[in-house]
């Protein structure tokens, strides 16, 4: 039997991709969730798996696999992305105890362990986890608080610019490199292509951390800056900060119209018919511009990192979203639960999802990262994102996180929307972060 | 007979029989109301109450009580006040809005099309349609790339480049208005067209008979009877206008910047994205107040129309 049956991993997919590759294969076993010893008989045992919309897919092949593997029931529940914290609260307060195991957004982690909605497993990791696995950006972001963990990583989200490579071919552009570079292919596709309805640029401006944040953060990052110092000293004034927002409201007017207005069931759909020629956005789009049941410009597009700006000279990317899986504070059998965060942060897993499209899961480890199964599938985002991931930006995931990114994503607008300068939102945005984190 | 009596005088004067009563079975028959009252209204007022006085969040109420701190952050921020300036010029002036045209529609159907059932069918079609599906179509004849309305003024000539209806002022706040309007007009409309049904036609004849014009009949019969009707209508209107959210979350989410942020949305937005469980129970204290400072003149103005009206 191999290591994929072992793990219940079911499709055909799987099995092509995966085990054609023994370099691949072999990579899993080292990180497999039970190591040498069989899977745990878990008959009779039912499970709740609690997800985000867009992970129902990446969800039912934890499910699949793990039912296999151990004999347990899963369910896979979905909830929208804006309502995880509300939903897993309701259901462990109001004692319904519907989920035992949460898919957390790790900007919420502080919130999420401040609150006892998720169990700490400090020392389950310490005794069955090999932490040194995960990519190293993104593992204590994603897992510690307070000086505990409380989950394991799941989703590895990052930024990579992607570009449609036929429109900037008729400009004769290339792949921008900086922010000012970006800025001037977006001006020149939009002022030339615009009656056609095609634009430089599409920009998520919609006034939610996921969405204008991500722009801004993409920016932050570029121009070498931070949310927080070492000392946890908020740093939204800075210089680089600054340099950032002004960019973000530099490239509005050649943006998809509206930025404010645009939300990834406008930007996505934007990038993939062709009408706009530039957007940020998380590594699996990779997967999903080459699938033409969704998209019209297969083979037509490329990726590259983030832009820098500024002095700063060193591609990074920004931690956007991402997601670990923890138990719920109202799980039944955390045993059991624990056994299904395990599998599902499993690096085979995590592989068989990032090469299946429509999953929105991306390398948390750098196995996967590295392996030769995502390269063949993604290879010009696997390049971006190797390169960048190193020295990531982190985003704010203490108890105030919730508030603090919420706060920023209303000043952003606000700057779009041309109420606020960039000077005086920052400024007013670094006065309520200092406040909330009671400095 | 005794069974009776004590029926006779608690409707009469319900609190002074709960008081000067000793019979028991005065206070079994309001047990059921009390209780239910309670529950459902003085429980989550109480709650709600304490909430506005603690430093709480979603997963740990009353963590600590700070007393007047959310009370003097909300007196601080102008956001918040301009939120609830901002929902007092939507649930007033729309609900108005929708009234006179509600009235109109079923003054139309009364006088032309009695009987056509299927009309009345038709016109309520926008109100029995999910307000986040209203969002949604409206959204899409808005939006500025691809959108309907801007589609056809594009190729009428009337504007040379799309206009973001959603995505900058007024627009974005006058679209939420007619997406409203749009969707409860119609609510209006029936009501109305209910209240014309039960009219004594005796009335009206008589004016007929005696040489009154349609419009003389309009202002000095028909409007007349019916403003106890339509400033019910107008109450209930305010009352749902001031809770306004789903337009606002599908349509604009609350933007350009804050300029569609009316006060259920912003309560939303503090006690379910930020999670600050007590600073959104002071808001909705404060906006509780705001919404019975402005229904109070409208519940006397109904009050003296029945009055009026015998």
């Amino acid at each position: 039997m191999s290591l994929f049956e072992t793990m219940g991993l079911p499709n055909s997919l799987t099995r092509r991709r995966f085990l054609a590759t023994g370099a691949a294969a072999g990579t899993a076993a080292a990180f497999s969730p039970w190591g040498a010893h069989a899977a745990p008989s878990l008959s009779g045992v039912t499970l709740n798996l609690m997800v985000i919309q867009p992970h129902v897919v990446g969800g039912r092949i934890v499910a699949d696999g793990f039912e296999k593997a151990t004999g347990a029931k899963v369910n896979v529940i979905a909830v929208p992305n804006d309502q995880i914290l509300e939903k897993v609260t309701l259901d462990v307060q109001s004692g319904a105890n519907v989920y035992d195991v949460v898919d957390y957004w790790y900007g919420l982690l502080g919130a999420f362990a401040h609150d006892g909605m998720i169990v700490d497993v400090t020392d389950r990791i310490a005794k069955e986890i090999d932490g040194g696995a995960f990519l190293q950006s993104l593992y204590d972001p994603y897992t510690l608080f307070d000086g505990k963990r409380w989950g394991l990583p799941y989703d590895g989200d990052s930024h990579v610019l992607f570009y449609n490579t036929e429109i900037f071919g008729r400009h004769g552009l290339k792949a921008p490199t900086t922010w000012d570079e970006y800025l001037t292919a977006a001006k020149t596709i939009t002022e030339a292509e615009k009656g056609n309805g095609i634009f430089g640029a599409a920009i998520l401006g919609r006034k939610e951390p996921f969405q204008i944040g991500c722009g801004y953060a993409n920016r932050l990052c570029g121009f070498g800056g931070e949310f927080l110092d070492k000392s946890g000293k908020p740093l939204l004034d800075s210089d680089a900060s600054l340099a950032a927002a002004q960019a973000f409201l530099d490239v509005a007017p050649y943006a998809f119209p509206t930025p404010l207005e645009t939300g990834y069931e406008q930007g996505l759909p934007a990038f993939l018919s062709g009408k706009a020629a530039m957007m940020e956005f998380w590594t699996d789009l990779g997967v999903n511009a080459q699938d033409p049941k969704v998209s019209q410009v297969v083979d037509k597009w490329d990726v590259t990192q983030i832009p820098v700006g500024g002095s700063n000279t060193k591609h990074r990317a920004s931690l956007d979203a991402g997601f670990g899986l923890a138990i719920s504070a109202g799980s039944k059998n955390p045993d059991a639960a624990w056994e299904l965060v395990k599998y599902g942060c499993s690096a085979p897993v995590n592989l068989a999802q990032m090469i299946t499209p429509g999953t929105g899961i991306d390398p948390v480890y750098k196995s996967t990262l590295e392996s030769e199964e995502y390269r063949k599938v993604a290879p010009k985002v696997q390049a971006a994102a190797q390169q960048s991931l190193n020295g990531a930006l982190v985003w704010p995931n203490g108890a105030q996180a919730a508030k603090m990114l919420q706060g920023l994503a209303d000043q952003l607008a606000l700057i779009l929307d041309k109420s606020k300068t960039p000077e005086k939102a920052m400024k007013d945005t670094q006065a309520m972060w200092v406040e909330l984190l009671g400095g | 007979m005794a069974d009776n009596a004590v029926v006779d005088d608690v409707i009469r004067d319900p609190p002074r029989a709960l008081i000067s009563g000793s019979r028991p079975v005065i206070w079994l028959l309001v047990a059921p109301l009390v209780i239910g009252l309670a529950i459902f209204a003085v429980y989550p007022f109480i709650d709600i109450l304490a909430l506005s006085f603690s430093k709480s969040s979603l997963g740990r109420p009353f963590q600590k009580w700070p007393l007047l701190t959310n009370y003097l952050s909300l007196a601080r921020d102008e956001t918040f006040r301009a939120t609830l300036i901002r929902t007092a010029l939507f649930a007033i002036p729309v609900p108005l809005i929708e009234t006179a045209l509600g009235f109109a529609i079923a003054l139309l159907l009364h006088m032309h099309l009695r009987g056509a059932g299927w009309i009345r069918g038709l016109v309520l079609l926008p109100l029995m349609t999910p307000p986040m599906m209203v969002a949604t179509a409206w959204k899409l004849i808005l939006a500025p790339s691809g959108g309907l309305l801007d589609g056809v003024l594009l190729r009428s000539g009337a504007i040379g480049q799309p206009i973001s209806f959603l995505g900058t002022m007024p627009w974005a706040f006058l679209s939420v208005a007619i997406a409203d309007i749009w969707q409860w007009t119609p609510f209006v409309a029936i009501l109305s067209y209910a209240a014309l049904q039960g009219m004594p036609e005796d009335i009206v004849e008589a004016a007929r008979v005696d040489g009154a014009s349609p419009s003389r009949i309009l202002w000095h019969i028909t409007l007349p009877m019916l403003a106890p009707t339509l400033l019910a209508i107008l109450l209930l209107r305010v009352v749902i206008a001031f809770k306004l959210f789903d337009l606002v979350y599908g349509l604009t989410f609350g933007g350009p910047g804050f300029d569609t942020t009316v006060a259920a949305f912003q309560v939303w937005r503090t006690a379910l994205t930020q999670f600050d469980i007590g600073l959104g129970a002071a808001q909705t204290i404060v906006f509780a107040i705001l919404v019975s400072v402005v229904i109070l003149p409208l519940t006397w103005l109904h009050r003296f129309s029945e009055a009026r009206a015998g």
